[in-house]
């Protein structure tokens, strides 16, 4: 702990002292570029080991260091590096999709088919009506959402439930892979996760065609959209599916330099994926929005269930994954928006608390109702605490749609840095108390 | 949108590229020597920069000055370990000293040369002219091991004791180099002080070197405990990131910064042999990326060119034949070797392209880009000569 300590002290040092010289070429303002991603890359290992000792998982150590790092704490990355550092995000987002699908058994799946069915409807149905109900019945009470009239108020309601029955797959699997987890409670939690990062997207557009209803004074759906979203999703799995076999004959044919290859697909699915959107809407007109998640997400399962390579597929991705943890978790600490959380701290951290209450009611309920052990009942909820880049982005891209209810950003964004601060260590407990810690 | 597709190609390149290059792939041995060097890499960049297809412009070349300064600090920190002393000291003594002759002699031939041919091609400051002349100066020391690795197995037997100590200066070489182009950076200190009060060089070296310091005691600090292969991994990753970027900031080489943690870490560290495993384990998509960069970056300013890159080939090939014909003939040892051992040293790879690319990024004056195509072009000669004076050099022996 002592040497964690004198380490975290000297590369502190180090890095605003060189930081305070005067930049005067290009390559200096590069090399700042550099330094900060080494210094997040270095600081973030050492307080994640310090925060090891506390028992708290690494993923806490990554994103407080990037809270620390970041503009709103010491400044040392500032706003404009931390869009800068988007490609690497990016980046990090689809591999660790891939590593997420890779570590979903179909056997394992099926087996506890019903439970994961009944957690997801449970889980959707009562955040959602918790959330909305508490929303709307006590949003008159919190100055931030106290002025906007009921319309706005109905439409904040339903946006903010449904981005917030979302949970982040990219913490869950970071979080059991660090514990080395393995077993049904495991298999069951990271299958909710990634489901509910499709389903949220259904619902989401559902919720925004619902919300323009409201505040345009529409009387009809327009189901057009809805058609090209699922159209979409079965698109961006089937591209998955393709890149899955892709992967398994590299597998099985050229067998070496995975990790590179593997790099290179999840940069080349994300970066391709964006490139055919916006071609696709400047030649043809058409919006055709593939998710990069869940072409990497499919490509994963693939490779894991119908591949011989499956096993060696996640040894592969395990290898390199410690860096790219590193530097996605502690960048999205320091995009967390601790200002949004100084104006709505009372509304975020009520939302929080219903949040969690509908969490543990609807997996106590599913969980009831399809036999688990009593220990998986007691501690599913905390399972589903964590939210992050999916979360924020449907906030935006609401926000943007509805300027009446701008404040939902701000709502959003405060949550979730609660949420992501919260979750990791909840559900390394859960891990714990289920008894599926060290099991790999 | 650019920058991106720059980038996926950049990966493909080095992926595609490692594999072509360096495994499993029967060519004729012309195009054979042409892939082995990688010295098509050169050419890819130089469709892919400003000059021809323009994906790699300028502005999208600053931006990915940060992948630049990791390659330089990964090739800086490997080429550090191939200086472990224990191992060194397994070879006679007279291998060390003649190399590190060898290597000054053909640095001091070339700096006069090119100090004194510079004028007639470009018309720059006295300061400019000396931190040229010693990066290429540098830049020439360096021998490539790719001629070498090109030689069937059984003259490889036949010849293995010259072999051997060409291996050997060819690795060794490039810490004159280093060394060189550390005396250019301390120029480069007297030309672009730091800001505020360490204006003065003299302080500007004490503070890099206190901080390289600095830095190996937190290198140490963190390998102290014992890691698994990726905390291994990152802590290397986040050091060379650091280091490079640190070094940046002081007006000082990537690349050099690298090659000193590189040195000691070899030398101090227990944890050498993972960490060297790791560095190799990528050596080859890095060495091919650098010269993909080295290429998008090289401005060939005219025909005319060739002549001051024909006149750097003969200051070079003059200071290894020089220095081989020296070694053999001064140090007792050596006298069993073939005085013309210049002509195995001919080849050029290896580290020069880095000690040019660190040129290119660090010393920003209107010549450096003929400096660098005067140098590029005489690499890419000496790929094509080398083969023949090293057949001649090894019949010589017979």
């Amino acid at each position: 702990m002592t040497t964690h300590f004198l380490m975290l002290i000297l590369i502190l040092l180090f890095a605003f002292l060189v930081r305070s010289l005067d930049i005067s070429s290009k390559w200096q303002a590069a090399a700042m570029i550099n330094l900060s991603l080494g210094f997040m890359l270095l600081a973030a290992f050492i307080v994640s080991q310090i925060l090891k000792g506390l028992k708290l998982p690494l993923i806490s150590g990554y994103i407080f260091t990037g809270i620390l790092a970041g503009p709103f704490v010491t400044g040392f990355l500032t706003f404009e590096m931390v869009e800068r550092f988007s490609l690497i995000d990016d980046l990090a987002l689809s591999f660790i999709a891939l590593a997420a699908g890779g570590e979903l058994h179909l056997f394992a799946i099926k087996k506890q088919m019903k439970t994961i069915s009944l957690n997801i409807i449970f889980l959707t149905i009562l955040v959602f009506l918790m959330i909305g109900l508490f929303v709307l019945f006590t949003g008159r009470y919190f100055t931030v959402i106290s002025d906007l009239d009921p319309k706005a108020l109905m439409v904040l309601a339903i946006l903010l439930s449904v981005i917030c029955i979302a949970r982040s797959p990219a913490s869950a699997i970071a979080v059991i892979n660090e514990c080395k987890a393995k077993g049904p409670f495991t298999d069951m939690v990271l299958a909710i996760a990634i489901a509910k990062d499709v389903l949220i997207i259904i619902l989401f557009t559902f919720a925004m065609g619902i919300s323009k209803m409201i505040l345009s004074g529409q009387d009809s759906f327009q189901t057009g959209k809805l058609f090209v979203l699922i159209l979409e999703i079965i698109i961006s799995i089937g591209a998955g599916l393709i890149v899955g076999k892709g992967i398994s004959l590299y597998f099985d044919r050229i067998r070496h330099d995975f990790s590179l290859f593997l790099l290179f697909i999840a940069f080349s699915v994300t970066r391709i994926s964006f490139w055919g959107n916006e071609f696709m809407v400047t030649h043809y007109d058409v919006s055709l929005h593939l998710e990069p998640l869940l072409i990497c997400m499919s490509a994963g399962f693939f490779v894991q269930n119908f591949s011989s390579s499956g096993s060696y597929f996640v040894e592969s991705l395990d290898r390199m994954s410690l860096p790219i943890y590193v530097l996605f978790f502690s960048l999205a600490g320091a995009s967390l928006n601790l200002q949004s959380l100084v104006i709505c701290w009372p509304l975020a951290l009520s939302v929080v608390a219903v949040r969690i209450a509908g969490l543990f009611g609807g997996s106590w309920l599913a969980g009831t109702i399809s036999h688990d052990p009593p220990i998986f009942n007691k501690c599913a909820w905390m399972a589903y605490i964590t939210q992050a880049g999916v979360s924020i982005g449907l906030a935006q891209l609401a926000g943007k749609q509805f300027p009446e209810i701008a404040v939902l950003n701000t709502v959003v964004l405060a949550t979730i840095t609660i949420n992501q601060i919260l979750g990791p260590i909840l559900f390394k407990i859960s891990l714990g108390l289920v008894g599926e810690a060290g099991k790999r | 949108m650019k920058i991106i597709f720059v980038f996926l190609i950049i990966i493909l390149f080095a992926f595609s590229g490692y594999h072509l290059t360096f495994r499993d792939i029967r060519l004729p041995r012309f195009a054979r020597r042409f892939y082995l060097t990688g010295t098509e890499y050169l050419f890819l960049g130089l469709l892919m920069g400003p000059l021809f297809f323009n994906l790699l412009d300028d502005i999208t070349l600053n931006a990915l000055d940060p992948l630049c300064a990791l390659i330089l600090g990964w090739i800086g920190l490997l080429f550090g370990f191939q200086f472990e002393l224990p191992k060194l000291r397994r070879f006679p003594l007279e291998f060390f000293t003649s190399s590190i002759f060898e290597s000054i002699l053909t640095s001091i031939v070339v700096f006069f040369g090119v100090y004194h041919m510079a004028p007639y091609f470009y018309d720059m400051g006295g300061p400019v002219r000396i931190m040229v002349s010693l990066s290429l100066a540098a830049a020439a020391a360096c021998t490539a091991q790719t001629g070498l690795s090109l030689l069937a197995p059984h003259v490889i037997k036949e010849h293995q004791d010259n072999i051997l100590l060409l291996r050997y200066i060819s690795s060794i070489d490039g810490l004159s180099a280093m060394t060189v182009l550390g005396i250019a950076y301390y120029f480069r200190m007297l030309y672009f002080p730091l800001a505020s009060r360490l204006s003065e060089p003299l302080w500007g070296g004490i503070i890099v070197l206190m901080t390289c310091i600095g830095l190996l005691f937190l290198y140490i600090l963190f390998l102290s405990q014992r890691h698994d292969e990726g905390e291994l991994a990152l802590i290397v990753i986040g050091m060379v990131i650091f280091t490079s970027g640190t070094a940046s900031l002081l007006n000082f080489s990537p690349l050099l910064a690298n090659f000193f943690m590189g040195f000691c870490l070899v030398n101090i560290t227990r944890e050498k042999e993972r960490i060297f495993q790791m560095l190799i384990s990528v050596e080859k998509p890095v060495y091919l990326l650098l010269l993909f960069f080295l290429g998008a970056g090289w401005i060939p300013v005219s025909i005319w060119i060739v002549i001051p890159a024909a006149a750097y080939c003969i200051f070079r090939a003059a200071g290894k034949l020089a220095g081989g014909y020296a070694v053999t003939h001064i140090s007792p040892g050596m006298k069993q070797y073939p005085e013309h051992l210049g002509f195995g040293l001919l080849e050029q790879g290896g580290l020069a392209p880095a000690i040019l690319l660190d040129f290119n990024k660090s010393f920003p004056f209107d010549v450096v880009p003929m400096a660098i195509s005067v140098v590029l072009v005489a690499i890419i000669f000496n790929d094509f000569i080398s083969a023949h004076f090293m057949s001649r050099l090894l019949k010589e022996e017979k």
